[in-house]
């Protein structure tokens, strides 16, 4: 992980925050974290009370403190940029939740959990704010895992070196606290299990699967071809050692130019790859990756083949992928507002030798997961259809967030969905309760 | 004018100094292998850790200090706990001879504490003996739990004067009386201290405070073993207290003595300041407990070209030129007034000045909250100025004078209806020609 705050570091930082008045970082938070006041609050060494506000708004705070891309988030509108640079805020409130742990200081107490059962399926960020929220409100609540632990993109997909899984044990521990119960390697699966639930004593459900299928640019299947998924979760499915095999020292290509793309390539640069190309069909400045995490790449010396295309993969005799047929690309003039595009230049086809392909362009829903819940909308990239304010789908009592509602996004979105959900889950259990005993009286 | 035409030495007691900047009596002077590397960064002279007669054993409480911090600033201030030298008086004093050996142009002042009139004398005697140029009376260590030493005796001002006129009698070298803060006045002691014969008075020792309770244990810091105990408290945040008694000895006439100013000083502008209240040399520690001797370095660099911005050569000819112009508060001229003036070209909206205004002056200020700037009315402003205190740009917000006929308006009343309401009658002076 980046180098982390320590307590002296933190409040140094927290003394440069101006203390705005109606302060625009905290505007900035998709899931109304709350800047101004955690920092003033250090500032003031009321110290518990400032990770009070964080965690008692977003139970990932930690994790979203690393996560964030806060340049274009909170730090973005921070007034200190005028001076000179913006408050660190990510990494201060990284820092003040790894302080509350270390001098044990419990946010929440226990609640009672009084109310109807409700299910969760999926344990990524969405599922786990959601879980929380509704535990602390008095609901009896269980979250569906496929995996064996829970986590979702925080355990197998962020590389370690980023976000390691000592620091999600410590998230997943106020969760637990809270009373939540994990069921994990119980994929839901059966045709119409989501919607089930509802049967089997759930009074509700929150579905936030994520997308955990991966594009591929081929249709056929090649050895030494892997897609980002597979590539990423290696170190906690056991298949840690098979990876690093095939990359230490080797010539690998990973193929995509987003956020995902980089931690491919990121992580194969710290499993001791010979070399690292990313491969990337449009210009440097297009790529759908932050400008931090570019530059990073960069610094991890990982070479960019930009304005590249592949076409095809080469093989050896024993069938191993052992080439990338690359043509070279030039941008488009632009139309209107719309993004240039790249347009292939003329015999300009090459070949760049290689030992292991990672494929990064974009997770997509598992292609049959729409028989899941089959009374729910979806789209036609399978993505289920739910109202942003209140994450309600189509079917009453059944509820979605997270990526598999926005398509590929961000932990701070997922986190602001489920606490969305399980507001919304809540008054429709309490709508229904006043009904139940309306008909009972 | 350029800088070869600056002199910063001057003479205090008769004695010349190469420049006004002294080590003074602490841990930072407390060996000829320290005050040595001292004088080759700079410093002019140096007052010694103040010598013990090793009749009583001096052992330091442990831990001995305590950080004072501020915000994100450490060392803001300093408390001790801390004696005098607990070193055998003939290392002291093999100290002083090499110093003055090595080093004859920089000022060696032996500083002393005596627990009798007889140990006053021996300690003078033998420190004039063995090179000291001049001689510091240390009548005001707050930490000498001995009746009758430390700043005790400074409290006690006939013993004072007796201590004095004891060490005048058997030396022929200046000395100098260190006054402790811990009083109202400090002029009475300080002329207690020239009837008994002191040339100089240097001031101020370390101010009696408590720094800090250690929260799990309930116990003050330092915490010596379970207690904490009020001590010397030093450091920038002692400085208003140091240049505040310096300028009334200063600027007192049946005193007039030359000065040495200490409390605070880290900078050139530090002890400018002190100089310009009246010091004619100044003493540092907490600064260089601080950062280390080398910060004499840009005392004297500072110092220079501040002089030659001035054109003043000598240093004597800052020695209290602000005195004047420090007068008592009846004498302001209360028909002018001003108003603070915004120039919001670089304001970063931070909103600072916005809240202290309406929470702590005059409600002068709206907030815009679509543009995010302040918008200052001006007839409602106090000119307390505290918006520009925190405003974090510099250049934003500064002082205006008003022309006479402008007024103020008054600060707002919630309801004047309730006026029928008030239990009121004026208050009169003078009530035996009313009634
Ligand atoms: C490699 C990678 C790096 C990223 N880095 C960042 C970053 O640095 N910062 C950032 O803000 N965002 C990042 N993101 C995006 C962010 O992780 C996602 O937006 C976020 O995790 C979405 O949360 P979620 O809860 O909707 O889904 P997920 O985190 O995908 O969790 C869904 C969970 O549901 C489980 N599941 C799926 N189907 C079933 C089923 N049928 N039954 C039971 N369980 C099921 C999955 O196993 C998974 O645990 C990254 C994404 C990836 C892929
Ligand atoms: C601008 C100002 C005006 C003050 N006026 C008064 C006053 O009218 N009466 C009073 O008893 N103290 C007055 N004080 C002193 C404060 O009440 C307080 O004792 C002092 O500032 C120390 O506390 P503090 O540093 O924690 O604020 C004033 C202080 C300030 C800064
Ligand atoms: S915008 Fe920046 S400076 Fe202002 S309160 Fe927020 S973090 Fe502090
Ligand atoms: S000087 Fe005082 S009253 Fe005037 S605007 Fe500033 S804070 Fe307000
Ligand atoms: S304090 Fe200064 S920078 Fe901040 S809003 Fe006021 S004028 Fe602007």
């Amino acid at each position: 992980m980046d180098k982390r705050y320590d307590f002296t570091q933190a409040f140094a930082e927290a003394d440069r925050c101006l203390l705005c008045h109606d302060a625009p970082c905290s505007k900035g938070c998709p899931a109304n974290t709350d800047p101004g006041k955690f920092i003033k609050k250090f500032k003031m060494q009321n110290i518990k009370g400032a990770i009070r506000t964080i965690k008692e708004n977003n139970i990932l705070g930690g994790a979203c403190g690393i996560l964030c891309p806060t340049a274009r988030l909170c730090e973005k509108e921070c007034a200190g940029s005028h001076l000179d640079r913006p408050i660190q805020i990510g990494k201060i409130q990284e820092f003040l939740v790894s302080h509350g742990r270390q001098i044990g200081f419990k946010v929440f107490e226990k609640p009672e959990s009084i109310l109807e059962k409700v299910a969760v399926i999926g344990s990524g960020p969405a599922g786990l704010s959601c879980g929380a929220e509704l535990a602390k409100k008095g609901y009896k609540v269980t979250i569906f895992e496929r995996m064996d632990e829970p986590g979702g993109v925080l355990r197998y997909g962020v590389p370690s070196y980023r976000f390691s899984k000592a620091y999600l044990k410590t998230e997943l521990e106020d969760i637990i606290h809270l009373g939540v119960k994990f069921e994990c390697g119980h994929p839901i699966k059966k045709d119409g299990e989501a919607e089930d639930l509802l049967n089997k004593g759930f009074k509700a459900v929150f579905i936030a699967t994520g997308l955990w299928d991966a594009a591929s640019i081929f249709d056929e299947n090649t050895e030494g071809v892997y897609n980002s998924v597979d590539f990423l979760s290696s170190p906690h499915t056991g298949r840690l050692d098979i990876v690093k095999d095939q990359v230490k020292d080797k010539q690998v290509a990973v193929i995509g130019g987003g956020s995902v793309a980089m931690d491919c390539a990121g992580f194969a640069a710290s499993l001791g790859a010979g070399d690292v190309y990313l491969i990337y069909r449009r210009s440097f400045s297009q790529m759908p990756a932050e400008k931090e995490e570019r530059i990073e790449s960069l610094e991890k010396n990982i070479h960019f083949l930009i304005l590249n295309q592949p076409e095809a993969y080469l093989t050896n005799d024993k069938g191993m992928v052992s080439g990338i047929k690359l043509v070279r690309t030039q941008l488009s003039q632009a139309k209107g507002d719309g993004r240039r595009s790249p347009v292939e230049i003329k015999d300009s086809q090459w070949v760049l030798d290689i030992d292991l392909v990672v494929e990064a362009i974009g997770n997509k829903a598992f292609d049959l997961s729409d028989k899941l819940y089959p009374g729910v909308d979806i789209d036609d990239k399978k993505l289920i259809k739910a109202r942003l304010d209140n994450c309600q789908t189509s079917q009453q009592a059944i509820f979605a967030g997270g990526d598999i509602v926005r398509g590929p996004s961000l932990v701070v979105n997922a986190v602001c969905d489920g606490k969305t959900a399980a507001n919304a889950i809540d008054s429709y259990l309490v709508r229904r309760r006043a009904k139940l005993t309306t008909k009972e009286g | 004018m350029n800088k070869n035409d600056i002199d910063l030495s001057i003479d205090f007691c008769g004695i010349k100094f190469k420049n006004p900047f002294l080590l003074s009596s602490s841990p930072v002077s407390n060996s000829a292998e320290m005050v040595a590397r001292s004088f080759e960064a700079g410093w002019g002279g140096v007052v010694f850790k103040t010598l013990n007669s090793d009749t009583t054993p001096i052992i330091h409480p442990s831990p001995r200090m305590n950080g004072y911090g501020y915000g994100n600033k450490r060392l803001v201030g300093l408390q001790n706990v801390e004696m005098i030298s607990d070193r055998p008086l003939k290392d002291n004093l093999a100290d002083f001879l090499y110093l003055k050996k090595k080093y004859p142009d920089h000022v060696l002042i032996s500083s002393i504490m005596g627990f009798s009139n007889d140990e006053w004398a021996y300690l003078a005697r033998i420190s004039e003996d063995n090179g000291a140029d001049m001689l510091e009376l240390n009548f005001s260590c707050p930490h000498m739990a001995v009746e009758g030493a430390g700043h005790h005796v400074g409290q006690a001002f006939d013993l004072i004067e007796k201590f004095t006129n004891t060490v005048k009698q058997c030396v022929s070298i200046p000395v100098i009386a260190k006054m402790t803060p811990n009083i109202t006045d400090m002029t009475e002691p300080a002329i207690y201290a020239k009837k008994g014969g002191a040339d100089a008075i240097s001031a101020i020792n370390t101010v009696s405070g408590i720094s800090q309770i250690d929260l799990d244990g309930f116990i003050p810091k330092p915490n010596v073993f379970g207690i904490g105990s009020v001590s010397g408290t030093s450091g920038p945040i002692v400085k208003p207290i140091g240049l505040r008694f310096i300028s009334d000895m200063a600027k007192c006439e049946d005193l007039s003595l030359p000065l040495s100013g200490i409390g605070g000083i880290e900078t050139w502008i530090d002890a400018l300041e002190y100089i310009l209240l009246g010091a004619s040399t100044i003493q540092v520690t907490t600064g260089i407990i601080h950062y280390g001797y080398g910060i004499v370095e840009d005392m004297i660099e500072g110092l220079t070209d501040f002089m030659v911005e001035k054109k003043i050569a000598k240093v004597k000819d800052l020695v209290g030129k602000a005195l004047p112009n420090l007068k008592t508060t009846d004498k302001f001229d209360l028909k002018r007034q001003g108003r603070a003036r915004y120039d919001l070209t670089n304001c970063v909206g931070c909103g600072q000045c916005y809240t202290v205004c309406r929470d702590a002056a005059g409600f002068a200020l709206e907030w815009d909250p679509e543009k995010r700037r302040p918008i200052l009315n001006e007839d409602k402003c106090l000119s307390c100025m505290i918006c520009s205190f925190v405003c974090p740009v510099s250049g934003i917000i500064s002082y205006t004078e008003m022309p006479e006929d402008w007024k103020r308006q008054d600060a707002c009343v919630m309801d004047r209806s309730l006026e029928t309401q008030i239990k009121y009658q004026p208050f009169n002076a003078n009530p035996l020609i009313s009634s």
